[in-house]
Order: structure tokens, then sequence, then C-alpha cells
């Protein structure tokens, strides 16, 4: 923990910066994006399997990013931006994922057969 | 505290918390509290794409999704937002090192990036228009609009504030307030390269599947 009247530079999160690790990050996005892109104009994989592919290909990417760029880690200075992170991405995924699975099986006992 | 010593607590003398202000970590509290600011941010997004996940395929008799999305225009703003946020890295290592003018040039760079980014935005969203493939011509459409403009809404007042931070850097220097404030726009900055991948992954990639 810093004080009031040291040098703010000298703050712990400001120490973080890493041009390795940005450079890292930006370099796996760019490539994974390119990749992604790749995959799909190619229609090298069927569309369930291509599906797959590129959403595991970005949720690394995001792990990546969120590691890199956030610097998310069990340090003293960090641990509770990654305590706050982990509490919220399950959140995430269930209001995507419960929402989803509503609506679909909604439709599949409201519609008609065949429509 | 007396927790080393071996004789009993008095519940009634004991103390339990410090009266006196010890100072607080100034910088620290107020990073944090932005950083839940962008995960509260992040929830928004949840709940547009769980509606991107509803009516991906909603389509109401109009445009199809492969019809509007082209993910190989798509992949060009990708580059400029990304580049961007790598930008603004490289400028948080200039603060590090306590470098002015290396921040406030990284700084000028990340905007023009981001300024690229939201040209090309608009540019694809005014054709969107001009053929026809406005908000209320689906769900598909209503969702595709409000997904990809919440993000550049995101792009546009973090560039504002870019713009704010450029001056302040140049006229304050790094004292404290300008040191939290800019450690604040890199949590912005950074989070709208990852929700930029969830972006072209799940709304333009799934788009052209």
């Amino acid at each position: 923990m810093s004080h009031a009247n040291s040098n703010p530079i000298d703050h712990p999160e400001v120490q973080l910066a890493s041009p390795g690790a940005y450079l890292v990050a930006y370099a796996a996005a760019l490539g994974a994006m390119f990749l992604e892109l790749w995959l799909v104009v190619a229609h090298v994989l069927s569309p369930i399997s291509l599906t797959t592919a590129i959403t595991v290909i970005a949720l690394l990417v995001i792990t990546v990013q969120m590691y890199l760029l956030f610097k998310l880690d069990l340090s003293k200075t960090q641990i509770w931006f990654t305590v706050s992170f982990i509490m919220t991405a399950p959140l995430i995924f269930m209001s995507i994922g419960l929402t989803i699975w509503m609506f679909i099986t909604l439709m599949q006992r409201t519609m008609l057969p065949g429509m | 505290m007396s927790s080393h010593d071996n004789a009993p607590v008095d519940p009634n003398t004991v103390e339990l918390w410090d009266y006196e202000d010890h100072g607080h970590d100034f910088i620290g509290t107020r990073t944090l509290g932005f950083w839940l600011y962008m995960m509260s941010d992040a929830m928004i997004f949840a709940a547009l794409f769980a509606a991107h996940g509803v009516y991906v395929r909603n389509f109401a008799g109009s445009f199809t999704s492969q019809e509007v999305v082209h993910p190989m225009n798509a992949i060009w703003p990708t580059v400029f937002i990304l580049s961007s946020v790598m930008t603004y890295g490289l400028g948080m290592v200039a603060l590090k090192k306590g470098n002015k003018s290396g921040v406030v040039n990284a700084l000028i760079l990340s905007f023009l990036l981001g300024v690229g980014f939201l040209l090309m935005e608009w540019r694809e969203f005014s054709e969107l228009a001009a053929m026809g493939a406005i908000p209320q011509m689906s769900g598909f459409l209503s969702d595709f609009w409000t997904i990809v403009i919440a993000h550049a809404a995101h792009v546009l007042f973090g560039l504002i504030w870019m713009a704010v931070m450029i001056v302040q850097v140049a006229v304050n220097g790094f004292d404290q307030n300008n040191v939290y404030r800019l450690l604040n726009l890199k949590i912005f900055w950074h989070f709208q390269a990852v929700i930029w991948v969830s972006i072209f992954t799940f709304v333009y990639l799934f788009g052209a599947i």
C-alpha cells in the first residue's frame, strides 16, 4: 500500500506495466482473430466443429488478455481484481447460457413442427 | 491488540479496530472501484450477447446475417482496436519510467487508431442503412446494431477521456490524480479489446457461418 506522500509512479499498479506482456497479448489476439477468420472463410470444418473451434479460440484469447493485459494473478496488489473477476465470470456465463437455453427450449415447446 | 498475550481478553476493554486514520491507498482504491464498474459493464454486454444468442437466426424474412455481416471487412477494425490497445499499453510503460512525452505520444497514437476504428464502423453502418438493413427490420438486425453500437459508444467515450488525459498529462504531469486516471483509462481501454474479440467472434464470424 502506498502512502499519500509517495511518488505516484512508484505505485505497484503503475509498476506492473510490461511491454513484453502487452506485445504478446497483442500478437496472440491478432493472430487468433486471423486464424478464426481463415477457419470461417476457408470452410475447412463442418459448421458445428467450426462454431466450437472459434468459441474455444476466443475464450483462450480472452483468458490470455485477462492475464497479460490486466495482470490478474494472486499477488497482493492484484488479488481483489482477480477475485472480483472470478466471481463475475460465472454470472456472465449463466446470464448468456441460461437465456439462450430458455428461449431455445421455449421455441421447441411452442413452435408447430415444420414451421 | 493483545492476541499474543497469555492474559485472558476482557470483552469490555478489548479494541477490535483502529480509530485513527492511517492513510489509505489513494490510487488502489480508485482502480479497484473502477474495475468493479467494468465488471458491471461486462454484465451489460452479457445481456446483449444473450439477446444475440436468441435472435441470431431471427431474420423475419428480411436480410440474413450472411448478407449483413462481412468478416473480411471486420478484420480491419479488429486490427485498429487491438493496435490502439497495445499502443496505450506502451504508454503505460512510459508512465512507469516517468516519461511524459512518451505517454503523450502513445496516447495520441492510441487515440488516432481508435478514431480509425470508429470511422470504419461508421462506414459499415452507413452502408447497411443505405441498403435498408436498419434495426427495425428484424430481431437479428436490432441485436446486431445494438451490440456493435454499444461497443462503439464505449470506444467514443474512451476517446473523449483519452483526449482529456492528453491535455491533463501535458499540463499537470504525473500527479496522483492523473496517475489513477491513466490507470483507470487503461482498464477501460484494454477492456474494449476483450469485448471486441467477443463481438468479432460471436457476432461477425458466427454470422458468416
